[in-house]
Order: structure tokens, then sequence, then C-alpha cells
């Protein structure tokens, strides 16, 4: 992707950020008032721990496609052994969510195999695991304190839940910023022959990876079956396509390498608005499904050829910029 | 003067057995000939220790499982093959056939079939021409327009299940000489359309030329995106197929039936043995994987085994087969 791409990128999403407020809040009744920015960082809280584990998989080069599941089967695992305490619920879960983490990775350097063919392999077995886990039963929660607990309103617009997702995007960012691993994690993605042959530990980075998008997966469902105190085998099932869209918008590239945890956040901050917004003007969760898709559709465009095309002028002025005599 | 004459033909002629091998195995991979010996056994071992499985009624419904998802697992293969790896969008394409098919089956099973396996081939066309001329990522956009078209039925069905008002019992019931399911040569003229297209056409080679090197096909000039949309125009019609199939045997369309097509293709071609990174493996790989993983299912679901309990051992199945070809493909001859 080129420099200019990525300036376009990074317009469309500030026209985004500020513009669709604006038109909502024109368009609907109290859109700015405190309880609808709380219900925007609360949907921001699961959405966002979900694309920023799948984004760091992205910015490897690979692609976890095994997010879904493994929050769905987070959440049935804290709601099932968290009865006494929830912190162990959440532990097994975040536990289980790094051991799939493990696995998904353990199979690509040594086999050489796609991590989308490995990680269709655990979203499949995962999602049976999860209807085994539920039974074809809802799940409930009896310990309602802690729901409470992570959903009691902070500073107006915040909640410990949102607290939480907050962190792991500064943590993520800090440590793909400044930790050896981090920097390998982005070259494995950038050009992965250039990086094995330049010393990066390309396994240990992927492994790296991919223990944190199946341990923050599983930590936003264990959170996520705690706040809503219960938990089904179906609970995750349109996650995959949002946290993907909120990665590509936020500008992580599909080729890998490229993109940052603040970029997601933007992106994830742009699909919660989006869907926010579209439900306080009365739209269905179908017509909200429909709009994710044509969404996510417009946005692996921009990925491909057509971005490329579309920053071409940009890329021609600097050039002409770049070439004037000062 | 030609000395072919001169040589000497062939002294040995083989024996109709290894014939018969050469022709089940011969040009396959280590993979998809495993699997192959793998289904025979455990078709002969559950005939022998399996109650009820070698039943005519078992038989029958063993049949028509592997029926639509074969038919979606050859779509998938010519997808795969392709280097494109997996088409996401052929479970939705399915679920909103079943609904087509019994909108319109009033207007007779061949009209309404022509009418629903042609909208399957666009739908196909479209996310070919996509992902070909956009060159967008094929995963993701097969994700977007799964969720696109599953919109659009929800909106046309309210969610609703719609009840055929014509006769759909040729397909959906209908049996050749008393126990050959229609369904199944359907099945067996699709397979054997793919499989020429695949192996004898023109445009067959370029798509598996493209799936092995898509840089060194494009530089010799094979009809790189014509090959991409071919595929998934046959992968959206083949979708379409199978949700006819599925809706025929009870004349209802509704938007559950069917949508676990992307699962049960891909797990179909996974276990068949059908390479991954594309160009290696055959039409016939896809459908006897479809086979192994419905005679399981039918040991599984005879043994009063619950649905839970089968789903997680068909993705353990999987997974064995992705590790098992990951394994074979490092340590086959000539293989990167």
């Amino acid at each position: 992707m080129h420099q200019s791409q990525r300036l376009l990128n990074l317009a469309i999403r500030i026209v985004l950020l500020v513009g669709m407020p604006v038109i909502f809040g024109l368009s609907v009744n109290h859109y700015f008032s405190q309880a609808n920015l709380y219900a925007i960082f609360q949907a921001f809280a699961f959405l966002g721990i979900i694309a920023l584990g799948l984004s760091v998989t992205m910015v490897a080069g690979e692609f976890d496609l095994s997010v879904a599941a493994i929050s769905t089967v987070a959440g049935l695992i804290t709601v099932k052994f968290g009865g006494d305490s929830a912190l162990l619920g959440i532990l097994y879960a975040v536990v289980f969510g790094v051991v799939v983490g493990v696995a998904n990775a353990a199979l690509l350097p040594r086999l050489g195999v796609s991590s989308l063919v490995t990680t269709v392999g655990s979203m499949m077995f995962l999602t049976g695991v999860g209807y085994w886990l539920a039974g074809g039963r809802v799940l409930s929660y009896g310990n309602l304190d802690v729901s409470d607990f992570l959903d009691h309103n902070v500073a107006g617009i915040f909640s410990p839940r949102s607290f939480i997702t907050i962190a792991c995007f500064v943590v993520i960012s800090l440590f793909l910023r400044f930790t050896t691993l981090g920097r390998d994690i982005y070259a494995s993605g950038g050009h992965r022959k250039a990086a094995i042959q330049s010393g990066a530990r390309v396994g240990k980075a992927l492994t790296v990876g991919f223990v944190i998008s199946g341990g923050l997966s599983a930590l936003g469902g264990g959170l996520l079956s705690l706040s809503l105190a219960t938990a089904s085998a179906t609970m995750g099932s349109n996650i995959l396509l949002q946290a993907a869209s909120a990665a590509i918008v936020g500008g992580i590239a599909l080729g890998g390498g490229i993109g940052s945890p603040l970029g997601v956040a933007m992106g994830v901050l742009i699909l919660t608005i989006l869907n926010n917004g579209l439900g306080l003007l009365s739209a269905t969760s179908t017509q909200i499904l429909l709009v994710n898709g044509l969404l996510l559709l417009i946005v692996v465009l921009l990925d491909g050829r057509l971005g490329a095309v579309l920053a071409s002028p940009l890329d021609r002025f600097a050039r002409r910029k770049a070439s004037a005599p000062v | 003067m030609h000395k072919t004459a001169l040589e000497p033909i062939a002294q040995v002629s083989p024996t109709a057995l290894r014939r018969w091998a050469s022709a089940l195995f011969g040009t396959t991979s280590i993979h998809a000939a495993s699997i192959r010996i793998a289904t025979l056994v455990l078709i002969v071992v559950a005939a022998a220790i399996v109650p009820h499985f070698t039943e005519f009624g078992n038989v029958q419904s063993l049949m028509y499982s592997v029926a639509a998802v074969g038919i979606g697992a050859i779509g998938m293969a010519l997808v795969t093959l392709s280097g494109n790896l997996f088409m996401l969008s052929m479970g939705a394409t399915a679920a909103v056939s079943t609904v087509m098919f019994a909108a319109l089956i009033h207007l007779g099973l061949g009209t309404t079939l022509l009418l629903v396996v042609l909208s399957g081939l666009l739908m196909g066309i479209v996310q070919g021409g996509i992902i070909a001329l956009g060159k967008a990522n094929p995963i993701i956009t097969t994700i977007a327009t799964s969720s696109i078209i599953i919109g659009a039925g929800v909106i046309y069905t309210g969610g609703l299940t719609v009840i055929g008002k014509g006769d759909a019992t040729w397909l959906g019931q209908g049996k050749l000489f008393g126990w050959l399911p229609t369904q199944i040569l359907v099945l067996a003229i699709f397979a054997a359309i793919a499989s020429f297209i695949l192996q004898k056409s023109r445009i067959g080679r370029e798509i598996r030329l493209l799936g092995m090197r898509a840089e060194v096909a494009r530089i010799a000039g094979l009809r790189t995106m014509a090959a991409t949309l071919v595929c998934y125009a046959f992968a959206g019609a083949a979708a379409a197929l199978a949700g006819s199939l599925i809706a025929s045997s009870s004349a209802q369309g509704n938007l559950t039936y069917g949508i676990d097509l992307d699962f049960n293709a891909i797990a179909a071609v996974l276990v068949g043995g059908i390479s991954i990174r594309g160009g290696r493996g055959h039409i016939s790989d896809a459908v006897t994987g479809a086979i192994f993983l419905a005679v399981i299912g039918n040991i599984l679901l005879v043994s009063g085994v619950s649905y839970e309990y089968q789903l997680v051992a068909k993705g353990i199945v999987v997974l064995a087969a992705v590790v098992f070809g990951a394994l074979l493909a490092r340590l086959g001859p000539g293989r990167k």
C-alpha cells in the first residue's frame, strides 16, 4: 500500500468519525445524551477487544477466522465455571483462548499452511464445542453483582468493561511499538521472506500474535457474557464480520505489515457509531447486517485495486510537489 | 518414416485390478488416495459392526445427505483449486436458493431449477468479478456478500418459511430403479460436468495453473480473470443447486436450510485432500470427502450420538485432515 493510499484511508476515517455523529445528531433527538454515548462505548468494549486481537494477526500477515467462535466458547466457559468466582471464570476462559491461539499458530510455520485454513478448522471445531457446552440452551449467570459492577457508569460515558478494552488497546499499542517482538510481528506481515532472512523471530511472532488474538477474544467473550449474565452457542455469530470491517476501516491492510491499534480503535468507533445510529433510526437488525456487509464490501475493495486507483491522483500530486523547485 | 510401428507395443496388459486401482488412486495425491481407502474401510467396518447401518432406509438417508453437500463441495473445490481458498457465501446462497425454489416451484420443476441455478450463477459472477477485477481479498469479499445475500433474503421472507405450491417430488423423493435417489444422479452429472471442464477444457487447465502460480499464469498470458469468474460462477450455481435439492425434499424454503453448506463443503474439500494452495486436486476428491464425512455423520447418528457431539467430531476430523494433509505435503516429493 502506498503512502497516499494510507493518507486517503486516514482522511476517510476522520470524515466518517466527524460526519456520522453530525448527521445522526441532526436526525435523532438526544443523540449526544450521556446515555447514548455510554451505549456507544459499551458496544465499543466488545467489538473493540475482538477487532484488536484480530488486527494483530492481520498485521502479522495472517487472519484469525476463529475469533468469533473463541469468544462464544469463552463466554460459555465463564458462565459455566465462574459461578463461584467470576474472576476464576474469566481466567479459565482466557487460558482457553491462549491455548487455542497457541494451537492455531503451532501449525503455521512448521506446516506452511495458511492461517485461514487452520483457523477455519478450529472455528468449526469450536462451534461444535460451543453447541456441546450450551447443550441447546441459553445458560444464565446468577451473580448479578458482577454484571452490575462491570457495567456501572464511570465518568458519565465509560464503564469498567470499556476501560478494560481501552487498557488492552494501550498495552497492545505499546507492545507493538516498543518491543522487538512487536516489531517482528510487523516484519512478519510486511515481507515474510525478508523477515526470516534478516533474523526476525517469525515463528515466535506468529505464536504471540495468535495468542493475543485468542486471549483477547476470550476475554471479550467472557466479559460480555458476565455483563449480559447469559451465554449461548450463537452469541458471537455476527462479530467476525464487524471485527474484520473495523480492522480494515481502521487502516489494517489485509496483506499484512500495515496499521496500528490506534487506527483500529478509530475503525471500531466508526462501526459502533454507525450501528448505534442506524439502531436509533429504527433500522432492524437485518438492515444493520446488510449495511455492515455493504460496508465490508466497500472496504475490501478499497483495500484492493480500487484503493490504489483512487489514491493515484494523490500520488501524482505528491510527486509533482516533491519535484517542484522550492 | 515412422519408427513407431517397429516399437514393441505394451507387452503386459495391466490386469483389471491394476487398471481399477490406478483409476482410483493413480493420479491423485497420497492424501486423496488415503481418504479413499479410509472411506472404503469405514464403510466396510460400519457395515460389519454398526447395527442398522446397512438397512435400506439408512443407506437411502446416507445417499441423501451426500447429494447436496457433494454438489456444494464440487463448487468449493473449483474455488480452492483456483487458489482463492474458500467461498464463504455458499451457505447464504444455498439458503436463499431454498426460499427461491419454494417460491417459484409452481412454475414447474424444470423452470424453477433453471431460474434458481441461474440466479446462483449470477451471484457467483458478481463475487468473482469483485475478486478478479477489484483484486479484493476473496475470503473477506465472500464474508461480506454472504451477509448481504442473507440480509436480502430476510427482508424478502421476513424470516418465515416459504411453502411451495408445486410438485418437486421427482427431485425431492424420486428414485431410479426403486433405490437410487435422483439427487445422486444430479450429483453424478454435476460432478461429470465439473470434472470435464477442469480436466479436459482449456479454461480448466487455466484454472489449475492459476491456482498453482497466479503470477506465472498472468505473465504467461492465461485468461486469469475468466478463470476466476468461471470458478465463482460455478460455485454460485453449485450452491444454488444444493439449495434446490434441500428445498425439494420438503418443498419448503427457509433461510436456516442449507446455511451450513459453507462448513460442510469446506470440510469435504479439506478432508478430500484438495491442496489448499491451489492447483492440485480432482473433483472426485471433493466428492470422496463429502462421502467420508457423511458416513461418519451417519455412523454417529445411527449410534445415537447427539447433534452437539457430531459437530465436535466433524471439527476434529477436519482439523486432523488439515494436519495430515499439511504433513504429507511437506514430506511428499516435489512439493514446496
